[in-house]
């Protein structure tokens, strides 16, 4: 990473200290209640998979969760209702916070921009040892791949989502045809995800480079110094509107000490 | 929710012997049965098929074979239920259906050789013969034998030496099983005084539905090779990891 090769101790160190704001609580509360549904479905949806022609799901597993659960019957019901409660509380969060959150969020953090592109060329390539030489483009709040994974998760959530809603009203929809094709494609969507999501809990979770992207999701912030080295676009537009903040401070002491009788400095209540 | 093996000699394997002779197409089972267990018109449970007017006159024979759902020892159905909706029930190794369970797919009908199944669009889910176990449950015989006038149908134990249907099969001598060789599921039916194996009787191939063909062969080879790949890929970076060791500081 050129841009921080000449970065002097004393600076490296004030950026370790310094935090900024990543994921705001919506972010935060919306991950976590993702993450203990998909830890209660995962399991219950696999154990109901009981075909021998499939031959997915270990007969035990099979029945350890029915005879917690009571039977095939409570095992189903308990997978769509908690299923239900998932896109419930999904579909709300996006429509109760769909101009204060969801707009910005689809705006400046979703979108792949050239640079994105470039990355996802280099990083590949140096993935299995190649182009060592070439550099990676700077990276906005979510790098190229996570955007992939993103993507990847909203369209898996769809499709696992209206597949489960066909299964779960199974008795007002009168074609079996559609029911048939339903379970196939819920079946591939949660695949689809769970097949991104080792990447994701080993990148979010393990991987040394990325630690502070999991201490992230609880507290919601991240150091300069992280920001800096992997969201480089991301950390100077930040660096920017906090000096701009700044600037409108100064100005309002400026303005103050030219006229001290206007007692009220013009300094915005917004915090940087 | 295997088949059963080597062990099912041991448990109850309840399924029905019908004298074909006794049969006279009077069709009271059906009504029987469609009461005792609120089948909607137009679906039925159980039906009497008619071979047609056999021989020359005057030695002239018409036969009608009563058929249900065969109960079978190596069910099609069971096998392509999703969820296990539809077993083998290992107390009287009848064939049933939780209807609770049901998400009325419509695979095992597709499956079932001997068309036993149906989807009720009433309710959204499959329905069949359950050899009413709610009578069965109660010491008394399913509503279509203890309806039958001839005396044609027999319900029981088959692997119960003492049971009514064992005693007559053993006294037969011979009897029937709609099977061909290619379709064998092991039917609990046992016909006798009549030549039932024919066309319009015999068990189809079992059907697989084009969705459940998919997910067999495309969709689940897919996630799995996703699933790997993604697994060695994670594996080979943990490698990795373990062996450089830990950074107290990322430069």
């Amino acid at each position: 990473m050129s841009h921080d090769d000449c970065i002097p101790l004393a600076e490296r160190k004030r950026l370790r200290e310094k935090m900024i704001k990543k994921h705001n609580l919506a972010n935060i509360l919306t991950h976590w209640f993702n993450v203990a549904m998909w830890a209660l479905l995962l399991p219950t949806g696999l154990a109901i998979l009981s075909s021998p022609r499939l031959g997915l799901v270990p007969e035990g597993w099979q029945t350890l969760m029915r005879n917690l659960f009571g039977g095939t019957a409570n095992l189903v019901r308990f997978h769509y209702s908690l299923g239900l409660l998932w896109l419930a509380v999904l579909t709300f969060n996006i429509l109760v916070g769909f101009r204060r959150y969801f707009v910005p969020f689809s705006r400046e953090r979703m979108l792949l921009d050239r640079d994105d592109v470039e990355w996802l060329k280099v990083k590949p390539l140096q993935m299995i040892g190649l182009a060592r030489d070439r550099r990676l483009p700077p990276q906005d709040v979510y790098n190229a791949g996570q955007k992939l994974y993103m993507y990847a998760v909203i369209a898996g959530t769809m499709g696992i989502g209206a597949t489960g809603l066909v299964l779960t009203f199974h008795r007002f929809i009168p074609w079996p045809g559609l029911i048939q094709w339903a379970l196939p494609i819920h079946f591939g969507a949660v695949g689809l995800v769970v097949a991104g999501l080792i990447v994701h809990v080993y990148m979010g979770a393990v991987f040394p480079e990325e630690k502070e992207a999991f201490f992230s999701m609880f507290t919601g912030k991240v150091s300069a110094w992280y920001a800096r080295r992997h969201h480089a676009k991301w950390y100077w537009r930040k660096a920017l509107e906090e000096a701009e903040w700044e600037e409108r401070v100064l100005e309002g002491g400026r303005r103050l000490r030219a006229a001290p009788a206007e007692a009220e400095p013009a300094v915005p209540v917004e915090a940087g | 929710m295997k088949a059963y093996g080597s062990s099912f000699l041991s448990r109850p394997r309840y399924g029905f012997v019908i004298d074909v002779a006794r049969c006279i197409d009077c069709r009271a089972c059906l009504v029987a049965c469609r009461a005792e267990n609120q089948v909607p018109l137009g679906n039925t449970r159980i039906w009497v098929r008619d071979l047609g007017l056999q021989g020359a006159f005057p030695d002239l024979s018409q036969t009608y074979v009563p058929t249900n759902c065969m109960h079978c020892d190596e069910p099609p159905c069971v096998e392509v239920c999703t969820s296990g909706a539809t077993y083998k029930d290992p107390e009287t190794g009848l064939v049933l259906v939780d209807q609770e369970a049901c998400i009325g797919c419509g695979l095992c009908v597709e499956a079932c050789p001997y068309d036993a199944r149906y989807l009720d669009p009433q309710r959204g889910v499959v329905d069949k013969c359950n050899g009413c176990l709610a009578r069965l449950e109660r010491g008394e015989q399913p509503a279509c034998v203890a309806t039958c006038l001839g005396g044609a149908r027999l319900f029981g134990d088959l692997n119960d030496p003492e049971s009514d249907v064992a005693k007559t099969l053993g006294k037969a001598g011979r009897a029937q099983q709609l099977v061909t060789a290619e379709t064998n599921p092991g039917p609990n039916i046992h016909y006798l005084n009549g030549d039932v194996q024919q066309t319009g009787l015999l068990p189809r191939a079992p059907r697989y539905a084009s969705a459940e063909t998919f997910w067999r062969k495309a969709a689940v080879p897919a996630v799995l090779a996703a699933l790997a790949l993604s697994f060695l890929g994670q594996a080979a970076a943990f490698t990795r990891q373990l062996l450089t060791g830990e950074k107290e500081f990322d430069e």
